[in-house]
């Protein structure tokens, strides 16, 4: 998420679900069958990797090495995806992708919420200078910290053998705080959250306050179960960058037991003799939880990427 | 902060404007609910802000420390000023990683806006099945880079692939698309545009919604075809949402990783290495942590024009 503002430059408004314009509403269907094979043919393209993908997943071996390739199975091999599971470690891969995937979750909802609310609905000194380094922060790419990172992550003192220097051992490589805590709070979802709790109105923590309520309480019990459908935006697109990190678990890992799936994948592929039905057995697995978070649950991701710009 | 203006309602007033004084003692003189509030603001947001500190502001400022350093993990850094600049500029690997950079976000950018915006108008005709039509756009940006450029690498196999099969097909020659130094950077924006298309349908459809109908109600009685419409209602209607998308795209692209690891590690010949990997093979394979810094500054000069030039033309805009 490099810049969280697309709505606020292109639109400004709330999304609503498409609605077609009045201008068509006249057209003809010979218009729209035009406009239907056009579309149907750009979706094929689009979708063909990944029917692609899960059709090598079912074939055999023998099958794989024809040429041309045929396009549906000669005979459907199920039992690939459990030596797919046999061939590597992919079910204990899936797990570690989840727990850090859900960590992240966690810790960004917690902490975010907590950090947009205070800086979106209570005034306190040197606030506008928090939230603008906040901004500052969203604008860093991964590239421009992850050296420092890294050797943070090796030197963590009293860690792995480190001594109070933090010197003579591995410090987090290859442990789960590597993993899950630098990766853990992005400043995109403060700055999301901030914008969500902006929205609502003033009233509420006016009468709380009457009511005698601290303001932790205002924040948990009033503010937030208003903002829920936000809290699902910012959850899944957490959920999803961090199932999909690449680099950082290349980075700070090296044993099997915290490899995640797609390093799973990419250290299964460099493998010799690359057994493709299996390796696709293996990126379906990777793939599936996504699509079908996405299918279900499409328009909370929508608002969250027309929200937040680019991944 | 203009980008951010349209959203973000004024800051609250302070109940006492703390403008004057500045000794230690700011809070004197609140009431202690006031001060009890204060100070609920500070614990709410002390958690994300230690996080964000330590593990953004602090790599930041180490990362341009590192890159006047000598610094390769195992002994102690040395200052060296601008060597490390000097060198990778004159290194031509790093210079080809740039132009290929360059290269790679010159096509995949334009290509997928191209395309972006046009399914992004046909999907807005409310047709009945746009809904699958949307999921299938926009599916290549849910799912995880490596793991669909682990199926482009077997659609391109040059024994078994499908592209080739499908040449095939029509009776032409296959080729060895990652393999050959002539089309490895082409398979590589394939993927590129591809995978770019969604994020960028779904911003166009979005800015879509704000265009007055009346502007077309007006062409339609004035005779326009859908065409003209397009080109003279459309397109000039949605500039402040290309110009965004047109930018966000370039800083996307220009921190391509994942496909190029998976795909071509580089290759053939470094035809496809790109800053980033030599970013990453620089720090990580050559364990040059000062030299990789530096890399990793020029990349983010590169990002930080971008975003200099965006904010400006946003604010003109405005």
């Amino acid at each position: 998420m490099t810049i969280p503002t697309a709505r606020a430059i292109v639109i400004g408004g709330p999304a609503r679900e498409g609605k077609p314009g009045a201008w068509y509403r006249r057209r003809s269907t010979h218009n729209s069958i035009i406009l239907n094979a056009f579309l149907m043919l750009g979706a094929i393209t689009m979708l063909t990797p990944f029917v692609w993908m899960v059709l090598t997943s079912l074939k055999s071996p023998a099958e794989l090495a024809q040429f041309p390739p045929t396009f549906l199975p000669e005979e459907w091999v199920w039992s690939n995806y459990t030596e797919a599971l046999n061939a590597a470690p992919f079910g204990l891969y899936f797990r570690n992708s989840l727990i850090i995937a859900v960590s992240h979750t966690i810790i960004t909802i917690l902490m975010g919420a907590m950090a947009g609310y205070a800086l979106a609905r209570i005034y306190f000194r040197g606030r506008e200078f928090v939230f603008l380094a906040f901004v500052a922060m969203l604008m860093i790419p991964t590239y421009t910290k992850i050296v420092p990172q890294f050797l943070m992550v090796k030197f963590m003192p009293l860690f792995g053998g480190n001594d109070i220097m933090g010197q003579g051992g591995t410090g987090w490589l290859d442990t789960w705080w590597a993993l899950i805590i630098p990766g853990g709070l992005s400043a995109a979802s403060i700055f999301l959250f901030r914008q969500f709790y902006l929205s609502l109105p003033k009233e509420l923590e006016e009468a709380a306050r009457v009511d005698g309520l601290n303001e932790f309480r205002i924040f948990a019990q009033i503010y937030t179960p208003l903002i829920k459908p936000a809290i699902a935006t910012v959850g899944l697109l957490t959920f999803q960058e961090s199932w999909n990190n690449f680099l950082w678990p290349l980075l700070v890992t090296r044993s099997e037991d915290l490899r995640v799936i797609q390093v799973g994948l990419a250290v299964f592929q460099q493998l010799d003799n690359t057994q493709w039905q299996y390796l696709m057995a293996g990126t379906t697995l990777a793939t599936v939880p996504m699509v079908l978070l996405f299918i279900f649950a499409q328009k909370y991701f929508i608002q969250g990427f027309t929200h937040a710009g680019i991944k | 902060m203009s980008i951010f203006e349209r959203t973000e309602s004024p800051p609250a007033p302070p109940e006492k404007p703390p403008t004057v004084v500045t000794t230690t003692r700011k809070t004197r003189g609140l009431s202690p609910a006031e001060r009890s509030k204060r100070r609920a603001g500070w614990l709410m947001v002390a958690p994300a802000a230690l996080h964000i500190g330590i593990w953004t502001l602090i790599p930041v400022i180490a990362t341009f420390y590192l890159s006047f350093t000598d610094y390769d993990v195992f002994s102690s850094p040395n200052w060296i000023w601008f060597d490390n600049y000097v060198e990778t500029f004159q290194d031509p690997v790093f210079v080809k990683s740039i132009w290929n950079t360059i290269w790679y976000t010159f096509w995949t950018v334009p290509v997928s806006m191209a395309v972006a915006v046009v399914v992004a108008v046909a999907l807005n005709q409310g047709l009945r099945l746009q809904r699958f039509y949307r999921t299938a756009f926009f599916l290549p940006q849910v799912t995880a880079t490596v793991a669909i450029a682990m199926v482009w690498l077997w659609i391109f196999n040059p024994q078994y692939g499908l592209l080739n099969g499908i040449l095939e097909f029509f009776g032409l020659p296959g080729k060895a698309w990652l393999v050959d130094p002539d089309t490895a950077m082409w398979s590589v924006i394939i993927v590129g545009a591809w995978q770019g298309i969604g994020i960028k349908m779904l911003i166009y459809i979005a800015a879509l919604q704000n265009i007055d109908n009346s502007l077309y109600e007006a062409a339609s009685l004035d005779g326009a075809s859908a065409v003209r419409k397009f080109f003279s209602i459309t397109l000039p209607m949605l500039k402040p949402a290309t110009f965004f998308v047109f930018i966000i795209s370039i800083i996307g692209a220009f921190q391509v990783f994942d496909q190029i690891y998976v795909l071509t590690d580089g290759g053939p010949a470094n035809a496809t290495t790109m800053m980033t990997y030599e970013v990453y093979r620089s720090a990580f394979q050559e364990f040059r942590m000062g030299m990789a810094a530096a890399q990793s500054v020029v990349l983010f000069a590169f990002l930080l024009v971008m975003t200099l030039i965006s904010r400006r033309a946003t604010r003109e805009e405005d």
